[in-house]
């Protein structure tokens, strides 16, 4: 017995770490999207006060490139449990009751996200077989529709390696937390916080589990 | 009108959804999943589980990809930015030698600084972080009372949501369809008037009780001038942000863009290291994305209870109560003073405002003015137990001051913060004299008037 939830622990934390590069990535990638939305607001200015000629279909491009911004980092931001939520309750439970709770949050997360996976895929096939274009500049839309499915693959599967997580602790309180967000009180929050500010490198370290 | 077992009423059904929410949220549903999902399952109740779910598949990528939100990630990452090339001592240091002959000098230069910083950042908590490293240990070194150096520190952070850019503010602008423009220029005047009741209070306080805040004298003025380099980053973002909102030269998200920029620059010019650049972006990354998905997962719920009918009956039932409206609107912002206690502010507003603005409207309240005063509420909340976060910050990086002398120096600034409430409410005009200020007509009587 003791042996399978060493193996399971195991595969889990595998999981656990393999997966980060993949969300950080995706976090990244939204990172340089607002680098380059700075980037493209700045020349717009310039060309257009300066030169006269401002960037053709500026407002369309930026409103494509929202999507990056938006949903690329939900991953990372889920595993890091910065998607607010009310903690007046989890906060003060423990033990198999919170883990429970947990359980159930993540499953209901991995329903409503599979739903929008499928959704937002077949919003953007109906973009990409009728070749919806964006009114003023005429760009394709489908490229930025795309990353919703994708971005949500990506959350959904967190979310699943943390149901997992939640439901282990569950039925084995005492086992080493892996792949879940652990509960924080207020002053632990408050860490965070400053923790964020005041810089580091420890976001690997951070509040995602240890493993 | 319980007919409907069948479920086909709408208003049962958003009667019903609208527990399932509040219960999914009470234990610990992260808000983006619980909205969506109740207004998922209330749309397949009202149209069946086809025309839901192709709805509700199509509202994150609609609703995010609007120009208006992109001004978000922008301010965001003026802030983070602002952090890490290290703005804060040096607005300090400027505060402390224009303003330190005061009494109670030093707190006061702590909240005009803040309140300076507000001016690159928009979030509240981060702000008492970085300014309980910079400002406590000098109050402390000039032997302020220590009740009096946290709790100055924790308050004036909330400054950052009033003072634009404010994250919060362009959110509430997008969920009221509301001019973004005119939402932050209107927190500029009661984001000032905070800061000037909080110095106000701070002087009165040190004047009762000399030996506890004394001022610090000494400085030449040339020494006072050599600081404004150091802080001209900062008024140039104010500049760019304000003017090309009234002059209208360049959009929000311009403005933004342009006024990361030149944090940007600054930043690389004064060395700071690349991985510092990196992590304010990922952090500004993270942010964006929690705010989004915050966004559109209300506005999954929002879809819902249009079909509901229930917004319309709750602004029927308010308007038809026999009370005055300031005293509806007076029992609204206590409300709202409850729920900032267990929830993050965005969150909170998210959550009531598509409910609670169309009544606030019908009695004949100003939208602009109905925002900034939200947002000041529910900042007031950050300082107050049993959540308060900003204090939590404050006797995180330091510890040795602790926690219930921190809510004991906070509850000075409740009280500003009590004048602030009933001055804005009984003098709107300090909220809705700016953004309605015609600068084009002022300008060209100017010059009329010298020509």
């Amino acid at each position: 017995m003791a042996q399978d939830i060493e193996a399971e622990h195991s595969l889990l934390a595998r999981l656990h770490r393999g997966f980060m590069p993949i969300e950080d990535f995706a976090n990244l990638a939204a990172a340089a999207a607002i680098m380059l939305l700075m980037v493209l607001g700045v020349l717009q200015i310039v060309l257009r006060t300066v030169f006269n000629t401002p960037i053709t279909g500026y407002i369309d491009l930026v409103e494509l490139s929202m999507a990056s911004m938006a949903f690329l980092g939900a991953a990372y931001t889920q595993r890091l449990g910065a998607h607010i939520r009310m903690e007046l309750l989890v906060g003060r439970l423990s033990g198999r009751a919170l883990w429970a709770i947990e359980a159930v949050g993540a499953a209901l997360a991995m329903f409503i996200i599979a739903v929008l996976i499928y959704h937002s895929f077949g919003h953007f096939l109906r973009a990409y077989t009728l070749g919806d274009t964006t009114i003023d500049a005429e760009f394709q839309t489908w490229p930025s529709k795309l990353l919703v499915p994708i971005a949500f693959t990506i959350w959904w599967v967190r979310l699943a390696l943390q149901f997992v997580g939640a439901l282990r602790l569950a039925i084995f309180p005492d086992a080493t937390p892996i792949a879940v967000v652990v509960a924080k009180d207020v002053a632990e929050q408050a860490q965070d916080e400053i923790h964020e500010v005041m810089g580091d490198d420890g976001d690997l370290q951070g509040p995602e589990g240890t493993s | 009108m319980i007919i409907g077992i069948g479920m086909s009423d709408p208003f049962l059904v958003g009667v019903i959804t609208l527990f399932l929410l509040l219960g999914l949220i009470l234990i610990g549903v992260r808000v983006v999943f619980a909205a969506a999902i109740v207004g998922l399952l209330g749309l397949v109740e009202l149209r069946g589980w086809g025309p839901a779910a192709g709805i509700v598949g199509t509202i994150p990528h609609a609703k995010s990809s609007t120009y208006a939100l992109s001004v978000l990630p922008m301010f965001i990452f003026i802030g983070f930015l602002a952090f890490h090339a290290g703005m804060t001592q040096q607005l300090f240091d400027a505060a402390r030698k224009w303003l330190g002959w005061m009494p109670g000098g030093l707190a006061v230069a702590t909240v005009f600084a803040t309140a300076g910083f507000a001016a690159v950042s928009g979030a509240s908590t981060a702000t008492a972080a970085v300014f309980s490293r910079v400002a406590i240990p000098e109050m402390l070194k000039y032997g302020y009372d220590r009740r009096m150096a946290a709790g100055v520190v924790a308050s004036a952070g909330t400054l950052a949501t009033l003072i634009p850019p404010s994250a919060i503010l362009v959110i509430y602008a997008i969920i009221v369809e509301q001019s973004v423009g005119k939402l932050l220029l209107a927190g500029f005047l009661p984001g000032i008037f905070s800061a000037v009741v909080y110095a106000g209070i701070i002087v009165v306080w040190a004047m009762a009780k000399p030996g506890s805040a004394p001022s610090v004298t000494g400085f030449t003025w040339g020494e006072r001038m050599r600081t404004l380099p150091g802080i001209s980053p900062i008024i140039l973002v104010v500049i760019i942000i304000m003017t090309s909102i009234y002059g209208g030269w360049a959009t929000p998200t311009e403005a933004g863009a342009l006024g990361a920029f030149v944090v940007f620059v600054l930043a690389l010019i004064r060395g700071t290291p690349v991985k510092s650049i990196k992590n304010s972006l990922m952090e500004s990354a993270k942010l964006t994305v929690m705010i989004f998905s915050l966004i559109w997962g209300v506005l999954v719920f929002v879809r819902f209870l249009g079909f509901s009918g229930i917004p319309g009956a709750f602004t029927e039932w308010i308007v038809g109560l026999d009370m005055a409206p300031m005293t509806i609107m007076i029992c609204i912002l206590l409300g709202y003073a409850v729920l900032g206690m267990f929830m993050d502010a965005i969150g909170m507003l998210l959550l009531t405002l598509p409910v609670v603005y169309p009544a606030v409207i019908a009695l004949g309240f100003d939208p602009i003015w109905f925002g900034i005063i939200a947002v000041k509420m529910a900042e007031i909340c950050l300082i107050t137990p049993p959540i308060g976060l900003n204090c939590f910050v404050v006797n995180g990086v330091r510890p040795d001051i602790p926690l219930g002398q921190v809510f004991r120096g906070v509850a000075l600034f409740f009280i500003a913060d009590v004048i602030t409430i009933a001055a804005l409410l009984m003098f709107p005009e300090i909220v809705t004299w700016l953004p309605n200020f015609d600068f084009e007509a002022w300008w060209s009587g100017l010059w009329a008037a010298t020509s």
